[in-house]
């Protein structure tokens, strides 16, 4: 045999077991000469100078609206904190007559920070006052370990809530602390949650820097490692350049007054969101500094739920706004063209089950039946379509998925399909008669008020279905970094002709003999579609989906009034008067000339 | 007892491990002492080293067969344990590689270590004959066998692990009769890449080494100069990819090699811990006393970092005995390993000397600024139940070697 190509055992067991010394040496003989030749230098540096890492936390992006004022802004505030490691307990009373809290609370602070560093501080109370500082500051040497660090907090200089478009800053739970991969929070740092302080928390928050500094055996600084050489500077938030009008956001929610519902308005030619609301809203002052844990327990088991966000979160039936999706869909698949007329007299017998109507209309194209919003058209195209057609055009214009909308937990509402009802009722276990009710917009089907005006829009723009946004442009002022936006469009497959007939029909809703004659406006042409839901909880709630100019979008509109009963008396003039304010550069106030007539769907 | 009982039971094992456990308890005591929260890790430690070294003298006594015999079910266990822990594990510092019971952490990449040295003895296992020969497809296969243990942990996102799963294919393949040349080709291939990438001057000493080394292996000169050319090229590839990457991949790398280049991260604690050794001299600052290690500046001091608190509070009187320790625990297993005529358990111990050994290794070196960060306990001295108990049942494997030595499988 060449070469050594067969060992023996005790051959390996010699060379592993050289190997293994080999290594222990090495590490012995670095022990050595750290421990008995490099002693005093290191037990010198361990005296004297530890090196702690210091978190310097950036101020967090502003957010600004289309016109470039700042609506979202940050101020100082002092956090008083106590370093555990000089503080001396018999001074917690004073402590807590001094800032107002509990002593309890200042004991249970201090219980919890045990686990961590004594030498860092705590904090026990943010945005306490300047006289408090003072007296702090006067009595320095007596009150040990007790002091303040200067941190920024949101600041809102509006008339307005906007509580659900901004959303609040709150302590990182534990929870999304452990789920976090990137080892960047830390225990009491604020983090977005709801909002679009959480949408868009990665851009506000900016990045930490650090300071490293020497610190004595007592934890005294007594200056920076290394001149500061390795200190990383914070890197401030980006600021978040919105599309939201300030002025028509403080109209629409002083319109919406102590109703529940929800108002958005877009500019259909580019998706832009001009103004949210969500009401019963909340005063976002309440989750800032300490927050004050009552009014937050509060608002939180409301039974109105005010921290819902009911246009992107929540789901009704749609009822007459509904219409046009059923003329489109019977348009483009054939079933009817725009000519068609069919017979609608007042009811429609299906199996067993009567289906009522306001009133008979005769023989009606289907232009006319959504200027006066006829059932019974609508009852027949649903039957007519089935269930195939009417989930697929449906799901063109966005219905049970998600607009993509840059704010957090969006819902997708609900639009049924063959698999949905198999699933539910079981195969073959449901009628056809369920397709009915769907053809009004009512029964199991569930839209949200951004899907609703993302409709509206995409119809005004002739089939042009853009995703509804927020914000137009991220930048970073200190960086000068811009960040750009992805906004998705897609041009929805279907005649002009049938676009013409429906943008028609919701003309006349308006300006012909229609359903809501009331908001009929001489300076601006608008068109829309009242919608009346029933609802099993309740009473009815009211719907209008409009745009203007009729012949020049510029804005379209969705106002839910939830139980707010019929369509044209609470939704249409909101919606007519937010359209009208806009329009005319935020000067019009037409609101109270809507003269109330009489009550239709 | 009589002499007898001695030469089936392997004392010296079994003290230098109650010792290793012994002093990692104090050390644990003495890190999180001031802390609440954790000032309960020595109780639990303790008791389960208690449950823990029970376990090892029931081991002991097992018939060997039972234990080979278990290789391929322990190792499919891991595998599924691996997988579970992927899709409903929790996620703590960023590794995917927990499970919660009850309150327990559990970590099934501590147990995938000693499972897969199992399945990899029982695959060489073929008779009590030592240096078989292997096939290239046996060779792929028993790597096979490593790699995908290894890669599910390296999903779970534990790097530390990762590495620790391929410390032991050299050496237990070396013993089972892999050609030493063709491991001897690979060992200084991966070498050469290193060693070019710390430092060009490394990698020409290197090359000369190989070069003699090559010499003295007496192969045929073109087989050689294959193994020379393949060094060479792999020592000029790295340094290529390093310069395509981006300059934050390249930092990141650094870090690992010379933590000084970035001392807010692994450097920091690098730093720190090699001030709080240094500065702990010959006989440590006394129990409780150190000031580094008490003052919290060494994050996670209780476990990866742990050497830190002997080597502050004890001295090299400490820190040396601790290594003298690992150093007996690992010599035992070479020699239980050298004694038995059962080839599985031969090679299960190499592969559990391996794994003490590189663990060892990597981590005291580490703290004293020797080794690359990588974040792996110190066998039975690191708090952590998992990590524990899975050092423990390789040290049962060994105690069982022992009392069985005499005795073949076939």
């Amino acid at each position: 045999m060449k070469g050594v190509s067969w060992v023996r055992r005790e051959a390996k067991i010699y060379v592993s077991i050289g190997v293994m010394a080999a290594a222990i040496i090495v590490l012995f003989a670095r022990l050595v000469q750290l421990q008995v030749v490099q002693q005093q230098e290191f037990g010198k540096e361990s005296e004297k100078n530890s090196i702690k890492k210091i978190i310097e936390t950036p101020a967090r992006g502003l957010i600004i609206d289309r016109n470039g004022k700042i609506i979202v802004d940050n101020r100082p505030s002092y956090t008083l904190t106590i370093t555990p490691f000089q503080f001396d307990k018999n001074l917690i009373d004073e402590v807590a007559s001094l800032s107002g809290i509990d002593p309890e609370e200042i004991r249970n602070e201090l219980a919890d920070a045990k686990g961590t560093n004594r030498f860092n501080p705590i904090k026990i109370k943010r945005d306490i006052d300047f006289k408090t500082i003072s007296y702090i500051e006067e009595n320095r040497d007596r009150l040990k370990g007790v002091s303040y660090q200067v941190e920024s907090l949101r600041f809102y200089p509006n008339k307005f809530n906007a509580s659900h478009i901004f959303g609040y800053n709150a302590e990182i739970s534990e929870k999304s602390l452990n789920e976090s991969t990137e080892n960047y929070y830390r225990q009491g740092d604020l983090v977005g949650t709801t909002g679009l302080e959480k949408f868009y928390e990665k851009s506000l928050r900016g990045e930490k820097g650090s300071r490293l500094i020497l610190v004595d055996v007592n934890g005294r600084e007594v200056g920076a490692y290394n001149d500061g050489n390795n200190d990383v500077k914070p890197v401030n938030g980006s600021d978040l350049f919105t599309s939201l009008d300030s002025e028509l956001q403080e109209y629409a929610e002083k319109l919406m007054g102590g109703r529940r519902g929800a108002v958005i308005a877009v500019d259909p030619r580019t998706g832009e969101i001009l103004c949210l609301v969500s009401k019963p809203d909340y005063d976002l002052n309440a989750f800032i500094g300490s927050p004050d844990a009552k009014e937050i327990n509060r608002l939180f088991n409301h039974p109105e739920k005010p921290l819902f966000n009911r246009v992107t979160q929540t789901r009704y039936p749609p009822g007459s706004t509904w219409k046009m999706m059923m003329a489109l869909a019977a348009m483009a698949s054939g079933k009817i063209t725009p000519t068609t007329t069919i017979s609608c007299p007042g009811s429609f017998t299906f199996g067993n089950r009567t289906f009522e109507d306001h009133g008979g209309y005769g023989s009606i194209p289907v232009v006319r039946a959504i200027e006066v919003s006829s059932n019974v058209f609508f009852y027949k195209l649903g039957l007519m379509l089935g269930i195939q057609d009417y989930h697929d055009y449906s799901a063109m214009f966005g219905f049970g998925s998600r607009t993509g909308i840059d704010l957090p937990n969006e819902t997708k509402g609900l639009l049924p399909s063959q698999e949905y009802f198999d699933k539910v009722y079981g195969v073959n276990k449901w009628s056809q008669g369920l397709l009915v009710s769907l053809g009004i917009g009512q029964g199991e089907l569930g839209v949200s008020p951004v899907q609703m005006v993302s409709y509206t829009a995409a119809i005004c723009m002739n089939g042009m279905y853009i995703q509804p946004h927020i914000v137009r442009k991220i930048y970073n002022s200190s960086t000068g970094i811009e960040t750009p936006v992805e906004v998705k469009k897609r041009q929805i497959d279907m005649s002009q002709k049938y676009f013409d007939a429906v943008k028609k029909g919701m003309y006349l809703v308006v300006n012909g003999s229609g359903t809501a004659k009331n908001i009929r406006n001489s300076d601006y042409l608008i068109a829309g579609k009242t919608g009346t839901a029933q609802n099993p909880n309740g009473n009815n709630h009211s719907w209008f989906v409009g745009y203007a100019p009729y012949d020049d979008p510029k804005i379209a509109v969705c106002v839910l009034g939830e139980n707010a009963g019929w369509g044209n008396m609470f939704a249409a003039p909101i919606a007519a008067a937010i359209m009208v304010r806009y329009l005319s550069g935020n000067s019009a106030d037409v609101f109270n000339e809507n003269v109330k007539m009489e009550v239709n769907d | 007892m009589d002499r007898k009982f001695f030469d089936r039971f392997d004392i010296t094992l079994f003290l230098s491990v109650i010792g290793l456990i012994v002093i990692g308890i104090f050390a644990i005591y003495s890190a999180t002492q001031s802390s609440v929260n954790n000032s309960g890790f020595y109780v639990k430690q303790m008791t389960f080293a208690i449950i823990g070294l029970v376990m090892v003298v029931g081991i002991t006594y097992l018939p060997p067969r039972y234990i080979s015999s278990l290789s391929y079910y322990a190792y499919g266990l891991a595998l599924v344990l691996l997988l579970l822990v992927l899709v409903f594990g929790r996620t703590i510092n960023g590794n995917k590689s927990w499970f919660y019971i009850a309150g327990f952490g559990i970590q099934p990449s501590e147990f995938a270590k000693v499972a897969t040295v199992m399945a990899v003895s029982n695959f060489f296992y073929k008779g009590d004959e030592d240096n078989q020969k292997f096939s290239v497809t046996q060779l792929l296969t028993a790597t096979g066998i490593v790699l995908l243990p290894a890669i599910l942990i390296k999903l779970e996102n534990d790097t530390g692990t990762t590495l620790v799963m391929l410390s032991f294919i050299i050496p237990m393949f070396f013993f089972a009769g892999v050609s030493p040349f063709l491991l001897f080709a690979v060992v200084t291939t991966v070498a050469a890449a290193v060693l070019a990438f710390i430092n060009i001057y490394y990698f020409a000493v290197f090359l000369a080494l190989l070069i003699l080394a090559l010499y003295f292996f007496k192969k045929h000169w073109l087989l050689s100069a294959g193994v020379f050319v393949i060094n060479v090229i792999a020592g000029y590839s790295v340094s290529f990819f390093y310069s395509k990457l981006q300059p934050y991949q390249q930092k990141r790398i650094m870090a690992v090699f010379d933590p000084a280049s970035d001392p807010l991260g692994s450097g920091y604690n690098v730093i720190q811990s090699k001030v709080a050794i240094g500065s702990g001299g010959l006989f440590g600052k006394g129990f409780l006393q150190g000031s580094q290690t008490q003052l919290r500046f060494i994050p996670e001091q209780w476990t990866d970092f742990i050497y830190c608190m002997i080597g502050e509070e004890f001295g090299l009187l400490g820190a040396g005995v601790v290594i003298l320790l690992f150093g007996i625990v690992i010599y035992r297993l070479f020699t239980n390993a050298y004694l038995s005529r059962n080839r599985y358990m031969m090679l299960a111990c190499v592969g559990f000397a391996s794994l003490f050994f590189f663990h060892m290794f990597i981590n005291v070196g580490m703290t004293i600024g020797i080794a690359p960060v990588i974040g792996i306990p110190l066998p039975l001295v690191s708090n952590g139940v998992s990590s524990l108990m899975s050092f423990l049942l390789m040290v049962g494997i060994g105690m069982n070697t022992y009392r069985h030595k005499d005795i073949f499988l076939s």
